[in-house]
């Protein structure tokens, strides 16, 4: 500690478990961090304000009491050197979850590259403590009890996702054993907060909860196959665990660590020491989602002639991964300070962590801190393009489309119609218009109310209402359809439920 | 699996580079004779393996005697993968119309032809449209193909030069009212193509031949009976 505040350089703080980390860490009063955000700071800002929002923090006010400074950065090479001065300690949190490479680098270009970017800078700023949260799943396809202790022998590892995190750690180990005290991380799967079931992403088991839901959603329906007796083979063993944790409880933890005194390098696993095992978390997801009848299995991905119902459950791709089939336990010294009987996820607050899930959309919505309401009565078009439109657009994935210059028209036909020619600049809605008066539009889409509906409320995508003949596109076409995967993806941010008996529900929004 | 009297559909899993894709393969009741790739069109443009094009021909070529795989590129459907920078990828796109990660959909054709070249042994179509066209164009070259078809090619935005290499028969369809390229500049484009090769113009069509996707399954087959690489 150089001065009156403990200063502490943090990366991740968007993340999921970055922002609770940026929450404990300020907890303590002396110290003060310094945040990594992308480019443009502005908007990673604005994602940090909801965030913290989210769990009764005022970035902007932590900002004017200096205990917050952002800096802009992108690993893992857009951070200068020169914002790096006073740091005592670097807590390294930002990772990327893909499991499989892709071609477009990740995740070895930010856990790899990114970490040894930041270690390099570590070493040539002369930061002596350097912090990584890494995973419990470092350890590959190992079996047993994992000691809390760093592996120069390259594991057996599973994906891509497992082999950057080693690699990331073995970097971490060698700067700590020529440069200064490497204290490395590893959470097991993080699950929503303990007590709010909050969650600012739902990958990971969520996937698996999401895809219990779709199978409940067709169940719903009229259907041959009792709802507690649907054929479906889940890959995995029942009686191997599932290392999940609250991600308060994880983030509580490694702020601890990072905080404590270390005079050496340590591992440390943050882990569940009594985990539910996958027939829990299926008994639980069959409670709460009211079905049944899925059995464990030993097959192999992909599953062979699948039926319809594991089509279904299967359609958000191989959702049990690797990490069904067996289960560990890890040494945990964190663990270890749990009270006896305490479980860290039970039914309880399981279906908590779901629900918030759910009523979130999956997360693609923040309720605390962003609501739209829908007039009660029909869903009217006047009110999504003059009023929803012009409150969603700039909180959407059309605002970071910079290159989006465009007039749109849409016009709408049936029982409630009407024009509306939209401006988009650089991605921002400037106006909407209606009557005359309205710019030229380069290009317009038309289709009819119902379609309207099915559309905005995602039950039917407008690429397939245009593929049907339902809709048309006309002036530029081209523009025209390189516009429709933007607004799909605005749409699937922001779906709107249109049924006359929601009148006045949530029209939901992503926020995260 | 979907089962109808004549051809069974069923979702596969290709192994692609570094990522699983979704697979649909299509094949007959009876012993098929040939084989058949579909790529479709780009998936910031709608494509996917249920596009309305892709789809009919799956459906026609496997009850006509074909094995037929469509496939889903990256990050579309279920496939894994896609763009990780969507916003910086779309904006790209609106701006230029291409974008670097378009050359990992090429590979996922190449990835889903290894498949079906591993699966079954037979004779080999090659099917792209739109986008898909450049994608098979790309990857004429891994294999021995018996015949090769293009629907809607945009010869002003991609490069054919595949094509030189590969001798098989090549059916283009394109309608005359196509916004991405016009009928002058495909017709240039399509006299300067090597032999043999094969034309088929359909009236307003427009890219995406919305109501005449059968007729289009028609002269796809009939070119294909022609060079008796199905049974007529």
């Amino acid at each position: 500690m150089t001065g009156a505040y403990l200063e502490v350089l943090l990366t991740g703080v968007t993340g999921f478990l970055g922002h609770y980390l940026l929450a404990e860490l300020l907890a303590h009063p002396r110290v003060r961090c310094h945040v990594v955000l992308r480019p443009p700071v502005l908007r990673s800002c604005d994602r940090l304000e909801r965030l913290l929002a989210e769990i009764g923090l005022d970035l902007r006010a932590l900002m004017s009491q200096q205990r917050v400074v952002p800096i802009e950065g992108a690993l893992p090479d857009g951070i200068a050197n020169e914002n790096f001065s006073k740091v005592d300690l670097i807590l390294h949190a930002a990772g990327n979850t893909t499991f499989h490479g892709n071609g477009s680098g990740e995740p070895a270009h930010t856990n790899i590259n990114g970490t040894r970017a930041m270690l390099s800078l570590a070493k040539a700023t002369g930061v002596r403590r350097f912090v990584y949260v890494s995973t419990a799943y470092v350890c590959g396809d190992g079996i047993g009890h994992q000691p809390e202790a760093f592996s120069s022998t390259v594991p057996r590892l599973r994906n891509d996702y497992e082999r950057s995190k080693w690699e990331a750690e073995k970097l971490v180990w060698e700067w700590g054993c020529k440069y200064g005290i490497a204290t490395i991380c590893r959470p097991s799967i993080l699950f929503g907060h303990s007590a709010t079931g909050r969650a600012s992403a739902t990958k990971g088991l969520y996937l698996v909860a999401r895809a219990t839901e779709i199978l409940a959603r067709a169940m719903d329906t009229k259907n041959s196959v009792n709802r507690h007796q649907i054929p479906l083979r889940i890959l995995g063993r029942g009686d191997a665990t599932c290392n999940i944790v609250p991600v308060d409880w994880a983030a509580q933890h490694i702020a601890q660590i990072a905080l404590d005194n270390a005079s050496e390098s340590t591992v440390h696993h943050v882990t569940n020491p009594d985990p539910p095992t996958h027939h829990d978390v299926k008994t639980w997801l069959e409670a709460y989602f009211d079905i049944g009848g899925g059995q464990f299995s030993d097959a192999t991905w992909p599953l062979e002639d699948p039926n319809h119902y594991e089509d279904l459950f299967y359609s958000l791709g191989n959702i049990c991964r690797d990490y069904f089939r067996h289960g560990l336990t890890f040494e945990s010294r964190c663990a270890a300070e749990i009270p006896t009987g305490r479980r860290l996820i039970d039914r309880e607050s399981f279906a908590r962590c779901i629900k918030y899930a759910q009523d979130t959309n999956w997360c693609r919505t923040s309720a605390e801190t962003f609501e739209l309401r829908r007039p009660a009565g029909n869903f009217d078009p006047k009110w999504y393009f003059e009023n929803f439109l012009p409150r969603t657009v700039p909180r959407s994935i059309i605002s970071q489309v910079d290159e989006l210059t465009a007039i749109v028209k849409y016009t709408i036909t049936g029982p409630v119609s009407g024009c509306w020619v939209c401006r988009f600049e650089k991605g921002q809605l400037l106006d909407v218009h209606t009557g005359v008066g309205s710019p030229r539009p380069q290009f317009e889409y038309r289709l009819s109310y119902d379609d309207l509906v099915d559309v905005v409320s995602c039950k039917r995508p407008l690429q397939e209402v245009f593929f049907l003949g339902r809709a048309e596109m006309l002036g530029d076409i081209e523009r025209a359809l390189k516009m429709v995967p933007i607004i799909t993806e605005f749409l699937n941010q922001f779906p709107v439920t249109c049924s006359e008996n929601d009148a006045a529900v949530s029209c939901t929004g992503e926020a995260c | 699996m979907l089962t109808d009297s004549t051809i069974t559909e069923e979702r596969v899993r290709i192994s692609g580079k570094g990522r699983e894709l979704e697979g649909l393969l299509a094949y007959p009741a009876v012993d098929a004779r040939c084989a058949a790739l579909i790529a479709g069109p780009h998936p910031y443009l709608g494509g996917d393996m249920l596009n309305n094009v892709v789809s009919t021909l799956v459906k026609a070529l496997a009850s006509q005697g074909s094995v037929t795989l469509a496939f889903n590129y990256g990050g579309v459907g279920a496939s894994e993968g896609g763009p990780t920078d969507k916003p910086s990828t779309m904006s790209e796109f609106w701006k230029n119309g291409t974008f670097q990660e378009e050359f990992d959909w090429i590979d996922d054709a190449g990835s889903a032809l290894a498949s079906l070249r591993q699966w079954c042994d037979l004779p080999l179509v090659l099917i792209g449209y739109s986008f898909g066209c450049w994608a098979v164009a790309r990857n004429l070259q891994q294999s021995c193909i018996e015949a090769v078809v293009l629907i809607s090619p945009n010869p002003t935005q991609h490069d054919f030069e595949g094509l030189s290499s590969c001798p098989a028969p090549l059916l283009m369809v394109h309608s005359d009212n196509d916004f991405t390229c016009s009928v002058p500049a495909m017709m240039t484009w399509f006299e300067s193509i090597r032999e043999p090769k094969t034309r088929t113009q359909f009236p307003a069509s427009e890219h995406f031949f919305r109501g005449h996707e059968t007729a289009v399954a028609t002269t796809v087959l009939a070119f294909l009976k022609h060079h008796r690489v199905l049974g007529s």
